[in-house]
């Protein structure tokens, strides 16, 4: 009798079902023509974000980061009043009780010290360069000098972090990996963001890998940090023994069972994975293409300097960044150690600029012999200025400088900056910003804007907020657009 | 009149009468509305209008579909129940109105509506009565007492309509059907207009019009808008932050103030941001749309809140389909729009191994579209430039180190908007490039490393003065020194390795020694051949080229395998700073590097001797010499050793003195680098030997920390 009662139940419980399902299937199926996307593919997040916004100046950026703050006072920014007041103490009305860093809070003195080194004026502009930097004096028809950077951070990692990721506790995306978000990558054999490095012969700061973090965005953003060894990416050889055909036969194979795995569980996860094998697959041609020098003329290497051909050097990297740029990277990031110069200045700038100098403008005219400055901005920055008073003993033969986050001088070249020019102005004592500031976020607001992308609208949702590169603040400057 | 008698009885009659003095005191106080003040308890009976609305609504529509169904009743029992009926529309219809007068009074809307739907509502709830008593009466026109409730359902109908357009706007019904198509020409109307109004319109407008007008603020009037309403200013231009209703629109939404109210349509974010960027560029209502920047961020906005797609035309002609610019996009060839709602597409190509002509044919499909065009470094050669000659639009050309010599640059002719052509790295001569000079819109050529020398650019630029022509930037015929060699197999050799040197730059000569002596350009020996070694050397090398000058010296230590001991052990403990990895880092293979002694190779002795066992078990080998490999820096205190002694027995505990060898202590400061000392002996087969070194006990005098213990640091040991 049960027995009878509960098929008789289930009998009827499935007819029903099946019945009731099918109601509900159809006015499912009604209700879904008035929602056109609910079952439609998810629009790709790009496109939505509507990318560039509007046409870009420049394509592809070459960062030069100068890590450990190069003293403006030494290089760009010329204040003869400091060698006519040396060793005078720094007047309180410009001081204004602004703070200090606990390196010289504790000096009793703040002697005033001019440039060891002498400055010229050179191109139309007339623009002051120190001795120190013969070759980038030859292009500054090329450069747009922003005199009046100041940041909110005194000491070097949040400033560095600030710098180049818009906020001073790090795990924000940074520069490259925003770019690399809003406008993807431009060759798909490469990464969009790629990282060199290399360390000078000065008082040197950490870089960390925090610098070029995606943060919050995607880990295909992140940048890609290149060797300073010769295999310049790493893991990229076949293994000893095994050749190209092998290497494809064994690819094939395994995405014929990626493909199966795919067809059991539809994870597009797995589809993405076979994505970056074929990736790493064509960058085994793509980077020795890139990283073998012998195709380049004795007059390249020349123009660079023989330090060029050692692989880790600034000029090795400097050389590289140009191919990579060329090959479509959206962002070559480098860092440059060894500026620190709390002490010894008249022996370390010296050196720190001979790594530098010449394989710096080089890049600028390398880039405009070919045709491609036009369309890459090159920035030469780095996180805060320095004192313009002695730090530790002041002597006829050296001083040094400490950290000064009111004022300093940062460069861009190329892709749509006003080539020529100097922007803003710092006060006769090379102390404070006398007009035209620039900060941080407005940097970055104006970098994204050359780049065709409007500041405000490159957002990601995060944590129930729209995060940007500015955060919440930061305005375009017009004066440094072409 | 049985019927008329039990339907006057208790408490149908009662509530007649409370019907009756209902629309009195409604009326009266219609009459005296201007004068009435409102205690807060009414009010809030004032807002039961909005519940109670739909009972009247309700019935008079029941009454009229009954009066269809009348045939399905005994006629007695049909009059009954429409007199039931009718008194229950009477009743509701009189608190209604009265409500809803109350409400009016307590609250803002605005004029014209208003007074038309308390008029009628005040004509419904009066007439209702009338019809009750008309239907009572004892008329036997039963046509017309049906007529009088199909009245009553016309005259509710309006009534609703005119209450609805307060609340949801006068244009309530018909708002979907008209679509207007907007005016979209940027240099007449104003982005307020364009872009903001129709947010306004969606979201706020329906409680904030002259009709209706919720805390005293009219947005629908743009001179109204700029007043504010009760508390003040809706937005101060330039903050939005600091705005009243950008304020409200982020509370909470539980929150009273929350704009809009819980309940109704909420804003979107883009319509957010839209809001604030428009209160942040200054809330400017007449500027117009072409007067913005293209860049702008309200601009942008307002491009995603609205269907205009672009501010000004920068290319007629019409966009490729996203499928076809889907399908151009391969791993070595991409293709996109210049910016987000451009036309005008740019490729490039990548990856020369990869490259096919094929790919470059397939660009047809977007001839007319594509303004720039990269095909650096691609096997192009002069015969797959006609392939170019169908992009009419093409702007930007970049044939930079391809294979081309010029010879097909004639295709490019009918590319009449080619601006830029980068030829750098090419063969082109002269004679081919002057084919697309005249080109009209042409303004720059690259020609760097081309065969086109200076007095070929010279002439280039005499004759076609308005084109830059671009050439070598760099002219610097000072001499520079080469690079150093490279060593590719640094450190320990294993038996089979020979000395591999390299270098990057091709044309190098590479000159070495191994004896100790400097090579220079002429002397040493010359690199055909990696170099067998048979013991620990130090290399210094060399490169030379025509035209440069020689590298620096390059100096490495070089250390053959030797024999490895069975085992290694420690007689004296390593400073506990630096104990690398115990006994194994001296036999591991592994180097250390002179600047960072925190690694695990090394281990570092201050206030004891080195001393160190190696057992080589049962069949010692013959041995004659041990190379310690140690650090050398000695403004960071390390030194090198001052004695060396090595002891040889076949036990641990029964060893005899081998050798000692003392070292002089340095002169003074030098370049930190890896160096090692070579302790030999008669040859000997012992099992077991023991190493002692000993660190400087006293800096020298000329050491800036003279007289304190200085440091020995050894990563590698090795027997011959």
């Amino acid at each position: 009798m049960s027995k009878e009662f509960i098929d008789h139940r289930n009998h009827v419980t499935r007819r029903h079902f099946l019945g009731k399902l099918s109601l509900g299937i159809g006015s499912a199926a009604l209700g879904s023509l008035l929602i056109p996307d609910l079952f439609s593919k998810s629009e790709s997040p790009l496109a939505s974000l509507g990318l560039p916004h509007f046409a870009p100046k420049a394509k592809r950026i070459i960062y030069l980061f100068q890590n450990g703050a190069p003293s403006q006072l030494e290089s760009f920014d010329y204040k003869p009043m400091l060698n006519k007041m040396a060793g005078e103490e720094l007047p309180a009305s410009i001081r204004m009780g602004q703070r200090l860093t606990g390196m010289t809070s504790g000096q009793s003195k703040f002697p005033l010290v001019g440039s060891y080194f002498k400055f010229n004026q050179y191109g139309n502009s007339g623009t002051w360069v120190s001795e120190l930097f013969p070759n980038i004096a030859k292009v500054v028809h090329d450069i747009c000098f922003i005199k009046t950077m100041h940041t909110e951070a005194i000491n070097h990692d949040p400033a560095l972090t600030f710098m180049q990721t818009g906020a001073q506790q790090g795990n924000r995306p940074s520069m490259g990996s925003w770019l690399s978000y809003g406008l993807g990558s431009e060759n798909k054999n490469l990464p969009a963001f790629c990282v060199l490095l290399s360390r000078g012969r000065g008082n040197g700061q950490g870089v960390y890998s925090k610098l070029w973090t995606n943060g919050f965005l995607d880990s295909v953003h992140q940048g890609v940090q290149f060797s300073s060894s010769e295999e310049r990416v790493l893991y990229l050889k076949d293994p000893e023994g095994r050749d190209r055909a092998d290497r494809r036969n064994m690819l094939d194979q395994l995405s014929q069972l990626n493909d199966l795995n795919h067809k059991e569980f539809g994870d597009p996860e797995i589809q993405a994975r076979v994505q970056q094998y074929e990736m790493a697959y064509r960058m085994q041609t793509a980077v020795p293409e890139l990283t073998d020098l012998s195709k380049e003329p004795d007059n390249i290497i020349k123009m660079y300097g023989a330090d060029c051909l050692v692989p880790g050097t600034y000029a090795a990297n400097c050389l590289l960044a140009r191919k990579l740029s060329e090959a479509g990277v959206r962002f070559v990031q480098l860092y440059h150690q060894g500026w620190d110069q709390h002490g010894n200045m008249v022996g370390e700038m010296p050196l720190q600029a001979q790594d530098t100098d010449r394989s710096t403008a080089a890049l600028i005219m390398d880039l405009k012999q070919r045709g491609l400055l036009d369309e890459t901005l090159v920035i030469w920055g780095t996180e805060f200025g320095r004192t313009n008073y002695c730090q530790g003993d002041l002597s006829k033969e050296n001083y040094g400088r400490d950290h000064h986050p009111r004022c300093y001088t940062i460069w861009m070249a190329g892709g749509g900056v006003k080539a020529g020019t100097t922007y803003g102005e710092t006060d006769e004592f090379g102390y404070n910003i006398v007009r035209d500031p620039v900060h941080v976020n407005d940097f970055h607001a104006t970098v994204l804007n050359l780049m065709g992308m409007n500041h405000e609208q490159l957002t990601y949702k995060h944590l129930g907020r729209y995060y940007r590169l500015t955060d919440v603040a930061g305005n375009v400057v017009p004066g440094l657009i072409a | 009149m049985k019927q008329d008698a039990a339907f006057n009885q208790q408490p149908i009659g009662f509530l007649k009468s409370l019907t009756l003095f209902i629309l009195f005191l409604t009326t009266f106080l219609f009459a005296f509305e201007n004068r009435i003040e409102l205690p807060v308890w009414l009010q809030i009976t004032g807002r039961l209008h909005p519940l109670l609305l739909h009972v009247p609504i309700g019935i008079i529509v029941l009454t009229a579909l009954l009066l269809l169904l009348r045939a399905q009743f005994k006629s007695k029992q049909f009059v009954l129940l429409m007199t039931y009926l009718l008194l229950f529309i009477t009743l509701s219809a009189a608190f209604t109105a009265f409500f809803g007068l109350l409400l009016a009074i307590g609250g803002d809307y605005g004029a014209d509506t208003l007074q038309q739907h308390k008029v009628s509502g005040l004509i419904l709830a009066w007439l209702s009565y009338g019809v009750l008593w008309f239907y009572q009466s004892s008329s036997e026109i039963i046509a017309l007492k049906h007529g009088s409730i199909v009245l009553l359902l016309g005259v509710v109908v309006f009534v609703g309509h005119t209450g609805a357009g307060l609340t949801h706007g006068e244009n309530f019904i018909w708002e979907p059907l008209q679509t207007t198509e907007p005016n979209l020409d940027p240099e007449t109307v104003s982005l307020y207009q364009l872009a903001v109004v129709p947010v306004l319109e969606k979201k706020c407008f329906s409680c904030h019009n002259e009709k209706k007008s919720k805390g005293k603020l009219i947005m629908a009037v743009v001179e109204k808008f700029k007043q504010g309403g009760e508390s003040g200013a809706a937005f101060i231009p330039g903050h939005p932050d600091s705005s009243r209703m950008i304020q409200f629109i982020h509370l909470p939404l539980k929150h009273d103030d929350h704009m809009p109210p819980d309940g109704k349509p909420q804003l979107t974010q883009p319509e957010i941001l839209l809001l604030q960027a428009w209160i942040k560029s200054g809330a400017d209502f007449d500027k117009k749309l072409g007067a913005y920047a293209p860049d702008d961020t309200l601009v942008l906005l307002a491009m995603q809140n609205t269907s205009f797609t672009k501010v000004a035309p920068a290319y007629t002609f019409k966009a490729a389909s996203a499928d076809v610019i889907e399908k151009m996009n391969t791993p070595f060839r991409t293709v996109f729009p210049l910016h987000v709602n451009s036309p005008a597409l740019k490729a490039e190509f990548f990856v020369k191994d990869y490259f096919e002509i094929k790919a470059l044919e397939e660009l047809r499909q977007i001839e007319e579209q594509l303004v720039s065009l990269s095909l650096s470094k691609m096997p192009v050669t002069d015969a797959d430039l006609n392939l170019l000659s169908r992009f009419s639009n093409l702007e930007v050309l970049n044939l930079n180190s391809t294979l081309i010599n010029g010879s097909g640059l004639g295709n490019l002719t009918s590319c009449k908007n080619l601006k830029s052509i980068s030829l750098s790295g090419t063969q082109v001569t002269t004679g081919s490039l002057i084919t697309i000079l005249t080109l009209p819109q042409l303004k720059t050529v690259y020609i760097w490393n081309t065969a086109i020398d200076a007095v070929g650019k010279a002439e280039l630029e005499k004759a076609y003065p308005h084109i830059t022509f671009v050439h070598n930037l760099f002219t610097d015929e000072s001499t520079l020194a080469l690079s150093k060699p490279i060593l590719v197999n640094e450190g320990i050799l294993k038996a089979t390795d020979k000395i591999e040197l390299k270098h990057t730059m091709p044309g190098v000569t590479i000159r070495y020694t191994v004896d100790g002596t400097q090579p220079d350009s002429v002397s040493g020996m010359l690199y055909e051949e990696p170099i067998t070694i048979v013991e620990t050397v130090k290399l210094k090398a060399i490169a030379c080229k025509p035209g440069w000058y020689c590298s620096s010296l390059f100096e490495s230590s070089i250390y053959p395998e030797g024999y490895k001991p069975l085992q290694t052990e420690l007689l004296a403990p390593a400073d506990k700073q630096y104990r690398g990895e115990g006994s194994t880092s001296l036999t591991d293979g592994r180097k250390g590097f002179v600047d960072i002694f925190k690694e695990p190779a090394w281990l570092g002795f201050r206030n004891n001797n080195f001393e160190a066992g190696f057992d080589f078990g049962n069949k010692p080998p013959a041995i004659n010499k041990v190379v310690l490999s140690y650090g050398d820096n000695l403004g960071a205190y390390i030194f090198p050793p001052t004695e060396v002694q090595v002891w040889g027995g076949n036990s641990k505990d029964k060893l005899k003195l081998l050798m000692t060898q003392k070292f002089s202590e340095p002169k003074g400061y030098r370049t930190p680098y890896m160096s090692f000392i070579t302790v030999n002996w008669e040859t000997s087969n012992h099992t077991y030997y023991k190493i002692i070194a000993k660190p400087i006990s006293k800096l020298p005098l000329w050491h800036g920390g003279k007289g304190q213990k200085g440091w020995f640091f050894v990563d590698e040991v090795f027997f011959y």
